[in-house]
């Protein structure tokens, strides 16, 4: 009950703001109701899509495609193909963190994580056009050629400052207070499918770790990931 | 536009995923679907919040704020504005246009733009629910400074 009114506070705030102007300023609550659909027009336009490409890579793609291509020694080409998966994204920067958060599972390094977020908020290409016709070619340009150093610069910064273990350790992967077996839950996809039987990764983790599940059981995990995962808890 | 470019590639690779394997294809909408429904609600609150926000504070007190008399004050104006509201880009890009119209400074636009952006106030708990509050203050902050930057950078070019 408390867990379910923590998830929805904001909610249950927005709400109570709402019925709060509603009564004091009506004409400001069509307002704000006509701007709040316009977003979430946008919202049910991009989020399904984007959900439907994590979905996929979470399901295709093998983590060594991910490490190669955007992890730690993936060097200048794997920011530059960073910058690039953001520019030709489409929508609202919050639509990019279940994304990019699932490519970090699989191995992206934090540094092309926020660059692929911050190109996807600001390089956008076909955002360029439009900022370009409504504010000029050299407006757009200009600004262009500054934000994306910046955006490299910002990436490395927050790379060198988070440890990729602390970051992952947060998010939808895993809810549950408890992390005593952090390796495991890592080295496991973290989408929480629940074909295992089990709630969560991290309760499947903690289940095979006292022995009672098998890696197999995971119909997400490559050859790869279980061969980890028994080497893990043969010498764990 | 994008949002057609999206969708359609989305449905493309599903279908492709589809004929090679209907069981992972399966597999991904299961998470897709979770994924979705697990963030909707909070993701729906917050874009009410700020349609309310944006309803009561009227366009032209943010017309005054950027195009004060001085120029680095409405640049901090500027970059704070666009942190704390987001805006779809076909509507951000024609109030800036407006706002240029109507007296705002252009470095001052060009700090808010970008700053609306990439910088978000509003999705910050979106983003602390995925990365964690360490990633998410240090992208943000850290996005804050270069906007100013570069709007420091374009007064120099333009």
């Amino acid at each position: 009950m408390k867990e379910l009114l923590g998830k929805n506070r904001l909610m249950v705030f927005t709400l109570l703001a709402y019925a709060l102007v509603f009564a004091l300023a009506p004409p400001l609550f069509w307002d704000a109701l006509e701007n709040t659909w316009m977003y979430v027009r946008e919202m049910l336009e991009i989020l399904p899509a984007v959900f439907v490409l994590t979905g996929l890579i979470t399901v295709w793609v093998p983590p060594r495609v991910i490490i190669d291509n955007f992890g730690g020694s993936s060097g200048l080409r794997g920011k530059l193909i960073s910058v690039l998966i953001g520019s030709v994204s489409a929508g609202p920067i919050y639509a990019a963190f279940p994304f990019t958060h699932s490519l970090l599972h699989k191995g992206a390094s934090l540094a092309n994580v926020v660059i692929m977020i911050s190109a996807w908020a600001v390089v956008k290409l076909p955002m360029l056009i439009v900022e370009s016709r409504f504010l000029g070619i050299h407006f757009t340009a200009v600004r262009f050629l500054f934000t994306v150093p910046a955006i490299l610069a910002i990436g490395a910064m927050v790379g060198a400052r988070t440890s990729r273990e602390g970051v992952m350790a947060v998010g939808p992967v895993d809810e549950s207070p408890v992390d005593t077996h952090g390796y495991l839950r890592e080295v496991l996809t973290g989408v929480n499918c629940g074909a295992c039987g089990y709630a969560s990764c991290s309760e499947f983790a903690r289940a095979l770790h006292r022995g009672d599940a098998d890696i197999d059981e995971c119909n997400l995990a490559d050859e790869e990931t279980k061969e980890k995962v028994r080497h893990m808890l043969r010498i764990g | 536009m994008t949002a057609v470019i999206l969708i359609a590639g989305a449905v493309i690779l599903l279908l492709v995923s589809w004929r090679f394997d209907r069981e992972r294809t399966k597999e991904s909408l299961r998470l897709a679907k979770a994924q979705f429904l697990g963030i909707a609600v909070q993701i729906g609150a917050i874009l009410a919040l700020v349609g309310l926000v944006l309803a009561i504070i009227p366009e032209g007190y943010i017309r005054s704020l950027l195009g004060g008399p001085s120029v680095a004050l409405s640049t901090l104006f500027g970059a704070a504005i666009g942190t704390v509201t987001i805006l779809p880009a076909f509507v951000a890009f024609p109030l800036a246009a407006s706002l240029i119209e109507r007296g705002a400074h252009v470095v001052s636009v060009a700090a808010f733009i970008t700053t609306l952006t990439m910088v978000g106030f509003a999705t910050l708990p979106i983003e602390i629910r995925y990365f964690g509050k360490r990633f998410a203050l240090l992208r943000n902050g850290a996005s804050f400074l270069a906007a100013l930057l570069i709007a420091l950078g374009m007064v120099t070019l333009l």
